[in-house]
C-alpha cells in the first residue's frame, strides 16, 4: 500500500480542484435524503422483533384474526373502598360509552363491566343479560352485581379484582391504528382526566398503551440525547483545536452520516424501532472521529510547514490521513455488519445495516467533503499545534503513559491476564433476558400502571393456545372438552399464571344456569348433542358475537387464553415450555391438537435467540476485524495483537454486567459488536503508527515510543473521548435499555484504548516480534 | 294562445317542483299501514334453510321446517331443525302478539334435554337465533313498523327491476331506538305489491348497521310470497341468507301443531 501515496497525491489533487462542485453535490445529497425523514414511521411493537414471515410470529397473527383478538388498551379503575356502588359502576358505564367514540378503538370490542353479560339460569330457562341497566343502577342493583360476579368464576380476576377494589375496562384497537397507538392512548389520558374529580384512580396499561406510550417517550427521549451528543462532541473539538472550522467540519460530516442512515432508513420504509432511538447517538461519536484525525494531521502539518498554501496542507493533510480513516471506519462498518448478519430480529438487522451506511457516508464525507470545504478556507495554524516541538498538557500526558508502559510492561501483562479469567466467568454466567415494561424508568405512569393491574388482576401477559379438531362441530365432544379443562387446571398451577379462560368456562356456567344454578352442575355436560343445543339456546338470547375469541364459528378450533401478572423473560420462557410439553404429550393425536401462541410465547422464541446472536455477532466482528488487520499489515500476528485489546474490553463488560445485574437484552446485546467494531481503531493506529516508528523509521524503541505518544497519542486520545463521551450521551437517555447499551459501550471503548495504549505496546516491549523490528 | 298557456304551466312546475312531487307520492305512515292489508294467507308451511357466514367466509347452515299461522292479529311460528345433525329435533315456537306492550312468548325445545326451555322475553332488537334479523325482523317479515316510527317519503326508486317508494323513518323516541337497535331505517317499498323489498338500517350510534334485501317474490298460491332474504351487517361483516321452498298456504295446520307439546312430538 505504501506504493501508493502517488495516487492518492493525485485523487486528492483532482479533489481539491473541484472542490466548488463536490461541496455543492455533498450538500445537496445530504438534504436531499434527510428530506426522507419526516415520513418515517415508528413501530414500538414487540411482533416488530420478529421478521413478517416468522412461522411463530405468522401462526400467532392467523390465531389472532381466527377469534379476532387485538393488543388492548387497558383501563383499571380502583377505588379501595370497593367497585360495587353505584358512583363507580355509573363510572365504568360512561367510561365505556365514552370509549366508542374515540378514534382508533373498535367500539364492538369494549369489555366492561356494563358491557357484559351475565348468564342466569330461570325456573324454565337461560337468560342472557347485561350484568346492569345504566337506568336501574342504584346502589343495592351494584350489590346485586357484586353478587353475580361472585357467582361467575370467570369475570373473578380478569374483570373485577379478587378484592373488589379494581375493575377493568378492557377496549381493543382498530387494525388500521398500528403504529398510532401514542394517538390513542393520548385521546384516553384526555378522557381520564376529565374524570379526574372522583373518588376512582384511573390507571392505563396494556399492550396496545405499552406500544404508544413508548412511541412518545423514545421521541422525547430522542428530543433529548440528540442535541446533547452534538453539544458533548463540540465542547471536545473546541478543546482539540480551539478553531471554528475544526468545530464546524466535524459537525458536517455527523449531520451527513446520520441524516443519510435516517433518510435510508425512511426512504426504504424501514420503521423506526426503539433501539434505532441509539442510532444518530452511536453515529455522532463514531462520524466524528474521522474529523478529528484529519483536522489533527492538518494543524500538525500547518505547523511544521507554514510555507504551503492551503491546497498543499490539505493534499498532504489527506494524502497521510485517507488510509487509517478507511481502515478505522472499514473495521467499524465490520462491526455494525456483524450485528446485521446474526441477528435475526428486524429491528437490530437495520440497526447494523443503516449504521453501516451511516459510518460509510462518513468516511464518504470525510474523504470528499472535507478536503473540499476546507478549500473554501484560508491557511490556519492551531493554538493546540503552536510548533512542532512544542507539546500541550495533553501530549505530556499521553507521554507520561508511555514511560509507564516501559517501566512496568510485566504489571500490565499481569493485569489484563486477570481481567480475561473475571472475563470469561462473567460471560459463562449472563443472563439473558427481557421485560418490555423495562423500556420505562420506574417512575413511569405506565410502569405503575401495569404494575397495579398485575398485582390486582389477572395480569396483561397473555398465552394463547388454539385447539385444532378434525371435524365442524368436533370442539363440541365432551372427551375433547374435558381436555381442555384437564390443560386450564394444569397451567393455573404454572408460576405466573393467574387465570384462563376458555369456551368450557362458559359451558359450565351455561350447564349450572340451566340446572337451577345449581353448583353442582358447574361442569362439561356429557352429552355432544346437548352441548350443540346449549350453544343455539344461547343463540336465542345471547349475542352471536359473544364466543368470537374463543371459539371458531364452526366449532372446529377453540382458543384458550392464559393470563400471566408478568412480561419477563425468565418468567415466560418456563410456562412456555411448560405449556408446550404439556401440549406434546396431551394434544398430538388425530383428534386433537394445539399449538401455543400468543405475546407469551412469541416473546419467548425471540428473546430466546438474543443470546446466540451476541455471540455469534461478537465472533464475527472479531473475525472480520482479525482478517481486515491482517491483511492491511500483511501479517497474521499483527492482525492477533489488534483484536488483543478489544477482546478484553468485551471480557471486561462481562464482568460488568455480572457485578451491575445487567441483563443481556436487546438493547445490551449489540455492545460486542459495536464494542469491538469501534473499539479496535486504537489498536490499529497503535499498530500502525509502532510499525512506522520502529520498522520504517527505524528509531530506538524508547524514542520511538516517546513520539508515539505524544502525536499519535494525543489525536487518539481526542478520538477516545469523543467515542466515550457520544456513548456517555446515551447514558442520559431515559430508556434504560439505551442508557445501558451506552455506558456499555463507553466502558469497553475505554478499556480498549486503555489496552490498545498499555498492553499493547507492553507486549511489543518485551516480545519484540519480527514485525515491529528495523527491516533496514 | 294554447301555447303561451302550456309555457306558463311548465313555469309553475320548475318554481314548485317540490310541491307537486310531495302531491303525488303518498305519506310514509300510509305506506306503512299498505304494507298491513296485504294478504299474506293464513296458515303457511315452508322449509327455510338459514345460512349464517362469518367475515372470515365460514359457513353454517341449518335446515329447517317451518309453520306460520294467524290467530287473528296473533302470529304463531314453529321452527324445526333438521340439520346440522346435532341440533336435529330443536324446536323454537314464538307467539308474536299484536298489542306491543306484551312481551312476546318463546320456547326452545332441547331433545338431548328432552325439555322445552322458556326463552326469556327478548328485546325487540334482540338477535333471532344467531341470524342477523332481529325479532321484530323476523315478526314482521315485509310488513313496516307502524307505531314506532316517524316517517318521511323521500321518492320514488327501482330495486331488482321494480318501482319502489323510499321511505325514511326515525324512532319516535330514545327508548324506543334503544329497544328496536336501530336510530334509523331507510325502507324500500313495492309501490304495487305493498312488500318491503329493501332496508338499510343504523344503529343507536349513529353508525350504519345492515342492509336487509327481500328477493325472489313470486305468486305462489295467489299469495305474493319471498323466496330469499338476504341480510349484510356492515359493522361485523357478517351475513345471513335464508333460503324459502316448498311454500305451502292450502294445507291447513292444525292449532295443536303451535303448542309446546306439539315441539316435543316432532314432526
Amino acid at each position: 500500500m505504501k506504493n501508493k501515496p502517488l495516487t492518492a497525491t493525485t485523487f486528492f489533487n483532482k479533489v481539491t480542484s473541484h472542490h466548488k462542485i463536490i461541496l455543492t453535490l455533498s450538500i445537496v445529497i445530504m438534504i436531499a435524503v434527510s428530506l426522507f425523514i419526516p415520513k418515517m414511521t415508528k413501530d414500538t411493537s414487540y411482533d416488530a422483533f420478529l421478521p413478517k414471515d416468522d412461522p411463530i410470529l405468522a401462526f400467532r397473527n392467523q390465531t389472532k384474526e381466527t377469534f379476532g383478538l387485538k393488543d388492548p388498551m387497558v383501563i383499571a379503575i380502583v377505588n379501595e373502598q370497593g367497585i360495587f356502588n353505584k358512583k363507580t359502576l355509573q363510572l365504568v358505564y360512561e367510561l365505556s360509552e365514552r370509549l366508542k367514540t374515540i378514534s382508533g378503538i373498535d367500539p364492538d370490542q369494549i369489555t366492561s363491566l356494563s358491557t357484559e353479560n351475565n348468564i342466569v339460569g330461570t325456573d324454565a330457562g337461560l337468560e342472557v343479560d347485561p350484568f346492569f341497566e345504566i337506568e336501574e343502577l342504584t346502589d343495592k342493583k351494584a350489590l346485586e352485581v357484586k353478587a353475580a360476579i361472585d357467582n361467575f368464576e370467570l369475570y373473578e380476576g380478569s374483570l373485577v379484582s379478587n378484592d373488589h377494589t379494581t375493575t377493568l375496562i378492557v377496549a381493543e384497537m382498530l387494525d388500521s391504528y398500528d403504529k398510532k397507538q401514542h394517538e390513542v392512548y393520548k385521546s384516553l389520558m384526555k378522557l381520564l382526566d376529565e374524570y379526574k374529580s372522583h373518588n376512582e384512580q384511573f390507571y392505563l396499561a396494556g399492550e396496545g398503551a405499552v406500544s404508544g406510550y413508548l412511541i412518545r417517550y423514545i421521541d422525547e427521549d430522542a428530543m433529548k440525547t440528540n442535541p446533547f451528543a452534538a453539544i458533548v462532541i463540540s465542547i471536545i473539538l473546541i478543546f482539540a483545536y480551539r478553531r471554528l472550522r475544526g468545530v464546524v467540519l466535524p459537525n458536517i460530516m455527523v449531520l451527513a452520516s446520520v441524516g443519510v442512515a435516517l433518510g435510508a432508513m425512511a426512504a426504504f420504509g424501514v420503521d423506526f424501532f426503539v433501539i434505532t432511538n441509539g442510532l444518530p447517538v452511536v453515529l455522532i461519536a463514531i462520524a466524528v472521529a474521522d474529523g478529528i484525525h484529519i483536522l489533527g494531521e492538518y494543524y500538525e502539518t500547518a505547523a511544521k510547514h507554514p510555507e504551503f498554501t492551503q491546497k498543499e496542507l490539505v493534499v498532504v493533510t489527506m494524502t497521510h490521513m485517507w488510509r487509517p480513516i478507511t481502515i478505522t471506519s472499514v473495521t467499524t462498518v465490520a462491526g455494525f455488519l456483524a450485528i446485521a448478519a446474526s441477528s435475526y430480529m428486524p429491528p437490530m438487522t437495520y440497526f447494523g445495516l443503516f449504521g453501516a451506511l451511516g459510518v460509510f457516508a462518513a468516511l464518504v464525507y470525510a474523504v470528499f467533503m472535507i478536503p473540499s470545504a476546507m478549500m473554501f478556507l484560508k491557511p490556519q495554524l492551531s493554538k493546540a499545534y503552536k510548533s512542532d516541538q512544542k507539546i500541550d498538557y495533553f501530549g505530556k500526558a499521553m507521554a507520561f503513559i508511555g514511560k509507564v508502559v516501559i517501566k512496568y510492561p510485566k504489571a500490565i501483562i499481569a493485569i489484563a491476564i486477570i481481567i480475561i479469567a473475571f472475563g470469561i466467568h462473567g460471560a459463562s454466567k449472563l443472563e439473558i433476558n427481557e421485560d418490555r415494561i423495562k423500556n420505562f424508568q420506574a417512575d413511569e405512569p405506565i410502569v405503575k400502571a401495569d404494575a397495579l393491574i398485575n398485582k390486582k388482576t389477572d395480569g396483561t401477559s397473555y398465552l394463547d393456545i388454539l385447539v385444532e379438531t378434525p371435524e365442524v362441530e368436533d370442539i363440541f365432544e365432551p372427551e375433547n372438552l374435558h381436555k381442555i379443562e384437564a390443560l386450564q387446571t394444569y397451567v393455573e398451577t404454572l408460576p405466573h399464571v393467574k387465570g384462563s379462560i376458555s369456551i368450557v368456562d362458559f359451558l359450565k356456567k351455561m350447564n349450572q344456569s340451566l340446572n337451577e344454578n345449581n353448583t353442582a352442575y358447574y361442569r362439561i355436560p356429557d352429552d355432544r348433542e346437548l352441548i350443540a343445543q346449549y350453544f343455539l339456546l344461547y343463540s336465542a338470547s345471547g349475542d352471536p358475537t359473544d364466543f368470537d375469541n374463543y371459539v371458531d364459528y364452526d366449532y372446529r378450533l377453540a382458543n384458550i387464553r392464559l393470563r400471566m401478572d408478568t412480561s419477563e423473560y425468565n418468567f415466560e420462557k418456563p410456562v412456555v415450555d411448560a405449556v408446550n410439553t404439556y401440549l406434546s404429550q396431551n394434544f398430538n393425536s388425530s383428534t386433537i391438537k394445539a399449538t401455543s401462541s400468543g405475546k407469551v410465547t412469541v416473546d419467548a422464541h425471540w428473546i430466546n435467540r438474543l443470546g446466540f446472536n451476541h455471540f455469534v455477532g461478537a465472533g464475527l466482528a472479531l473475525l472480520v476485524v482479525l482478517l481486515f488487520a491482517a491483511l492491511s499489515f500483511k501479517s497474521i500476528w499483527a492482525g492477533i495483537l489488534t483484536i488483543i485489546p478489544v477482546s478484553i474490553s468485551v471480557l471486561f463488560i462481562y464482568t460488568v454486567m455480572g457485578v451491575l445485574n445487567i441483563w443481556l437484552a436487546v438493547g445490551t446485546s449489540m455492545f460486542a459488536a459495536i464494542a469491538i467494531g469501534v473499539g479496535v481503531d486504537f489498536a490499529v493506529h497503535t499498530v500502525d503508527r509502532l510499525k512506522f516508528l520502529l520498522s520504517e523509521k527505524g528509531l530506538p524503541i524508547k524514542e520511538g515510543y516517546h513520539e508515539f505518544y505524544k502525536s499519535a497519542g494525543r489525536a487518539l486520545l481526542f478520538n477516545f473521548l469523543a467515542l466515550a463521551l457520544g456513548f456517555s450521551v446515551l447514558m442520559t437517555s431515559s430508556v434504560p435499555p439505551l442508557s445501558q447499551f451506552g455506558f456499555l459501550v463507553a466502558v469497553a471503548v475505554t478499556v480498549s484504548f486503555i489496552g490498545s495504549l498499555t498492553l499493547l505496546p507492553a507486549i511489543i516491549y518485551l516480545v519484540k516480534p519480527k514485525f515491529f523490528s528495523t527491516s533496514k | 294562445m294554447k301555447t303561451r298557456f302550456l309555457i306558463g304551466f311548465i313555469a309553475i312546475g320548475l318554481v314548485f317542483p317540490l310541491h307537486s312531487i310531495s302531491q303525488t307520492l303518498p305519506s310514509g305512515q300510509s305506506i306503512a299501514n299498505k304494507t298491513h292489508t296485504r294478504d299474506e294467507g293464513v296458515s303457511l308451511s315452508r322449509k327455510l334453510t338459514m345460512e349464517l357466514k362469518d367475515k372470515r367466509g365460514k359457513i353454517r347452515i341449518r335446515e329447517t321446517t317451518s309453520f306460520r299461522k294467524y290467530f287473528g292479529e296473533e302470529k304463531r311460528l314453529v321452527i324445526f331443525y333438521l340439520t346440522p345433525k346435532s341440533v336435529m329435533g330443536t324446536a323454537f315456537l314464538t307467539y308474536d302478539y299484536p298489542d306491543a306492550s306484551l312481551d312476546d312468548d318463546q320456547w326452545l325445545y332441547m331433545p338431548a334435554l328432552r325439555k322445552t326451555r322458556r326463552i326469556s322475553a327478548a328485546n325487540r332488537g334482540d338477535y333471532f337465533l344467531g341470524t342477523d334479523l332481529t325479532y321484530e325482523d323476523i315478526k314482521l317479515e315485509t310488513r313496516i313498523n307502524r307505531d314506532d316510527y316517524t316517517y318521511k317519503t323521500i321518492g320514488k326508486e327501482q330495486v331488482d327491476g321494480h318501482e319502489c317508494f323510499v321511505i325514511e323513518g326515525l324512532p319516535k323516541s330514545k327508548e324506543i331506538a334503544k329497544e328496536l337497535g336501530y336510530s334509523k331505517t331507510k325502507l324500500w317499498v313495492d309501490a304495487t305489491l305493498w312488500m318491503l323489498r329493501k332496508a338499510d338500517n343504523w344503529d343507536v350510534a349513529g353508525n350504519y348497521l345492515k342492509t336487509i334485501e327481500i328477493k325472489d317474490i313470486k305468486k305462489i298460491q295467489g299469495i305474493w310470497t319471498y323466496h330469499k332474504i338476504y341480510v349484510k351487517n356492515h359493522k361485523t361483516n357478517h351475513e345471513t341468507i335464508f333460503r324459502i321452498d316448498e311454500v305451502d298456504y292450502q294445507t291447513e295446520i292444525n292449532d295443536d301443531a303451535f303448542t309446546k307439546e306439539a315441539l316435543v312430538n316432532g314432526l
